[in-house]
């Protein structure tokens, strides 16, 4: 080839190349309308195609839409039974319609079907819609089934491994056998089209107006589409297989197995552009092996949890935080997940609930006061309640007959609300009531030796109640400060008010856990001391404090 | 601002104290427990929260020890009021945790999984108690993993004397749970034990 018509050739490819891209931005105007006279822009990309190559693919099993794509067209949803733009687009060669509606392959050997709808349903039966908007009535039809209330949706496919392996399959085809044509040329290989990307964007308008909203990257709201396959795995491995006897075999695998190993070789090329170049066109053997069944297709739906905050009380000495289970003993008559994420749970038509709170009191603790910011998400819910949803739950827990547990300000919150929980909650200040008794009758003096104390540290052992499940350390912890209130008609009993910094075991700063905790009231007033009940009655954080 | 939207804001302020102030009055109610429902002298923190357990003549006579176990399976190691050192004239002056073949007090255990504990038979030496006229080894009369000894006793050794069965505890083992009820086996109740020693 002489230099001048190198040049002339680079020329026409550039001005090629500026035509394509005007060709397809039409392209895609044109999906987004149904107008008849719209379709002109189309029929002229179409009419750009090759026939020969056309044919020549469409005999070897493969769908419209996928030929669609090898040429870099986006996929307009079109309905197989009434191929106009394949009419049109066969105007010139009118005695080949017949033939080429007829070649429709059962089943395309590129994409298993799925650019043809076809899939198998949950029930094992083969499913073939006619149109993409065909696909996402049922698809709608699933949502509304199962009660979802969505403002957008995210839309997420999942194709088996073997469909790309056909598409590298396919492109090599054609670039090694047309390669050379200027049409080929013409359109640059970055305008391949996936077909994960053919069937979203398939069905995006239809989804939209289906489900009277938006698609939206940032949606909570998935709807995942799962394709697997039977023979994906099985033709992986047996190219693998293959390739392996091909390495055992040596010589004679080269000789006769020009086939197999070319096979072989794609499937390692994959991962890499997966358009080397490779000269000997029969290589890329199409069609592929020919498959019946279509891909099996799995509608899963999903919502990213939504956040309830607010603050519980507990009036009960035998409820638990958590459900605590112990040799399938209940321990407790309650637990205050199950009564505030059990009500809420329902409510939201969610699939399940985690709970989690500022801290925790023990079982036989009460928690008074302001009550303790908790959290509860809910997962995959169908249903956002309102505000006045909100209240009404509240309203419910409150009124429950036992009156076990109390909730306010209750309220749907973002997953800020985690941020807000966890923060300060290792430095937050909580208060405490405890009944005390000492050994002795308590005097004028303790009183003012007890309220006298500010930001004393004790030091506490891990208290031999948790020591079988907590790391033996010796714990720092700041008292902020303790006062005494008498209570009338006892000399021994008394109401001990305290402030600590959290994760102060309060009632080893009473008993002193055997010395274990150093100093302890006990220690302190030089007598026995017992704690008898304890409360929560602040804990000082502003989570979820205001209504 | 029109008369009524003030005095709107005023009844919501007020109904926000009133609301405030009867929080505060039914805080107070579930704080303050009926007098008469206390008991004249509660149960201490050890007698509800361990089960007493007891070995008499530990490998010799006269040396009886005391073994608490809580509800989560610890146990708490101590000399029993009967043991015979504290029948010695100035009771029990000093402990000695090195025996055996290392120092009992010398390591350190960690973490939840209680590395470092060194594992013990049940006729293991524990420490060794000292009065002016004898000495006594006392041993862990539970197989199990040593967590803790109470390391106070060595500069306070009359803890022993005052509070044998609180402050005075010697050391705070766990065992095996499937080890539990063979050892238990071989333990007198309180009953047993009170039974034992006020016969003899």
């Amino acid at each position: 080839m002489s230099n001048g018509t190198e040049d002339v050739a680079q020329v026409s490819s550039v001005q090629a190349a500026e035509a394509a891209h005007v060709i397809s931005t039409d392209v895609d105007l044109q999906i987004a309308g149904e107008d008849d006279e719209e379709m002109t822009p189309l029929n002229n990309a179409v009419r750009s195609f090759p026939f020969d190559a056309v044919k020549d693919l469409s005999s070897k099993e493969v769908c419209m839409r996928c030929i669609f794509r090898l040429f870099g067209v986006q996929v307009p949803d079109f309905s197989l039974s009434q191929p106009a733009i394949l009419r049109n687009f066969l105007g010139e060669q009118t005695d080949s319609i017949k033939q080429l509606e007829d070649t429709e392959p059962k089943s395309c050997s590129i994409c298993l079907g799925v650019l043809q709808f076809a899939y198998c349903n949950d029930k094992e039966r083969s499913v073939k819609k006619e149109s993409a908007n065909d696909l996402a009535v049922t698809i709608a039809d699933l949502v509304k089934k199962e009660g979802y209330q969505i403002d957008s949706f995210l839309l997420e496919v999942s194709l088996p491994p073997i469909i790309s392996e056909n598409e590298n399959m396919a492109w090599l085809y054609v670039k090694n056998k047309y390669g050379s044509e200027l049409w080929f040329q013409e359109r640059s290989l970055s305008n391949r089209i996936y077909a994960k990307e053919a069937l979203k964007s398939a069905l995006a308008n239809p989804l939209e107006t289906l489900l009277f909203c938006r698609m939206s990257s940032v949606s909570s709201f998935r709807i995942r589409l799962t394709y697997t396959h039977a023979k994906a795995t099985k033709t992986v491995q047996n190219f693998v297989e293959r390739n392996e006897s091909c390495t055992e075999n040596g010589l004679d695998s080269v000789k006769d197995g020009s086939v197999s190993t070319s096979e072989a070789n794609t499937i390692t090329q994959r991962s890499s552009d997966g358009l080397l170049d490779n000269n000997s066109s029969e290589v890329y053997g199409l069609p592929l092996e020919k498959v019946n069944e279509p891909c099996r297709l799995e509608c899963l739906f999903n919502r990213t949890p939504i956040y309830f905050g607010g603050r519980y009380l507990k009036y009960s000495r035998n409820v638990s935080q958590t459900r605590w289970i112990i040799d399938d003993e209940r321990m407790g008559e309650a637990s205050i997940e199950e009564i505030i994420a059990g009500n809420i749970l329902p409510m939201c038509r969610g699939d399940n609930y985690k709970f989690h709170a500022a801290g925790r009191e023990d079982i036989d603790v009460r928690m008074l006061g302001s009550g303790r910011p908790f959290l509860v998400e809910i997962q995959n819910a169908c249903q956002v309640p309102s505000e006045l949803f909100v209240k009404e739950i509240e309203t419910k827990i409150n009124n429950l007959e036992n009156r076990l547990i109390r909730v306010k300000n209750l309220k749907v919150v973002g997953s800020e609300g985690w941020t807000l929980m966890r923060e300060g909650e290792s430095e937050k200040q909580k208060q405490y009531t405890a009944l005390v008794w000492i050994s002795r009758p308590l005097q004028d003096e303790d009183l003012q030796s007890i309220s006298s104390i500010k930001e004393m540290q004790i030091l506490q052992r891990t208290p031999i109640r948790v020591l079988h499940r907590r790391s033996p350390l010796d714990r720092e912890k700041i008292i902020h400060w303790i006062n005494i209130e008498k209570i009338a008609g006892s000399s021994q009993y008394f109401l001990l008010h305290l402030c600590t910094q959290a994760g102060t075991y309060i009632k080893e700063f009473v008993h002193g856990d055997l010395g274990r905790t150093n100093p302890s009231i006990g220690s302190i007033l030089g007598c026995r001391a017992e704690i008898l009940q304890l409360d929560v009655t602040e804990v000082k954080m502003d989570c979820f404090l205001d209504e | 601002m029109t008369n009524d939207s003030i005095n709107q804001a005023d009844n919501l302020e007020t109904e926000k104290q009133v609301r405030e102030k009867e929080e505060e009055e039914e805080l107070r109610k579930l704080l303050v427990p009926p007098i008469e429902d206390l008991p004249l002298i509660p149960p201490t923190a050890v007698d509800s929260n361990f089960v007493a357990y007891f070995a008499t003549d530990c490998t010799k006579a006269g040396h009886d020890q005391y073994v608490y176990r809580h509800a989560n399976g610890l146990c708490v190691i101590g000399l029993a009021p009967t043991h015979v050192a504290f029948k010695d004239e100035g009771g029990i002056t000093a402990v000695d945790f090195n025996v055996g073949k290392s120092d009992r007090s010398g390591f350190k255990v960690t973490g939840k999984r209680k590395r470092n504990a060194q594992h013990f038979e049940s006729n293991t030496a524990l420490c060794k108690v000292c009065t002016n006229s004898d000495s006594y080894i006392v041993r862990c009369c539970v197989k199990g993993s040593l967590l803790e000894v109470n390391d106070r006793l060595i500069k306070l050794p009359g803890l022993l004397n005052s509070s044998a069965d609180r402050e005075g505890y010697i050391a705070i083992i766990m065992p095996k749970p499937a080890d539990w009820v063979k050892i238990k086996s071989s333990l007198l109740s309180l009953e047993e034990y009170k039974k034992l020693r006020e016969a003899s």
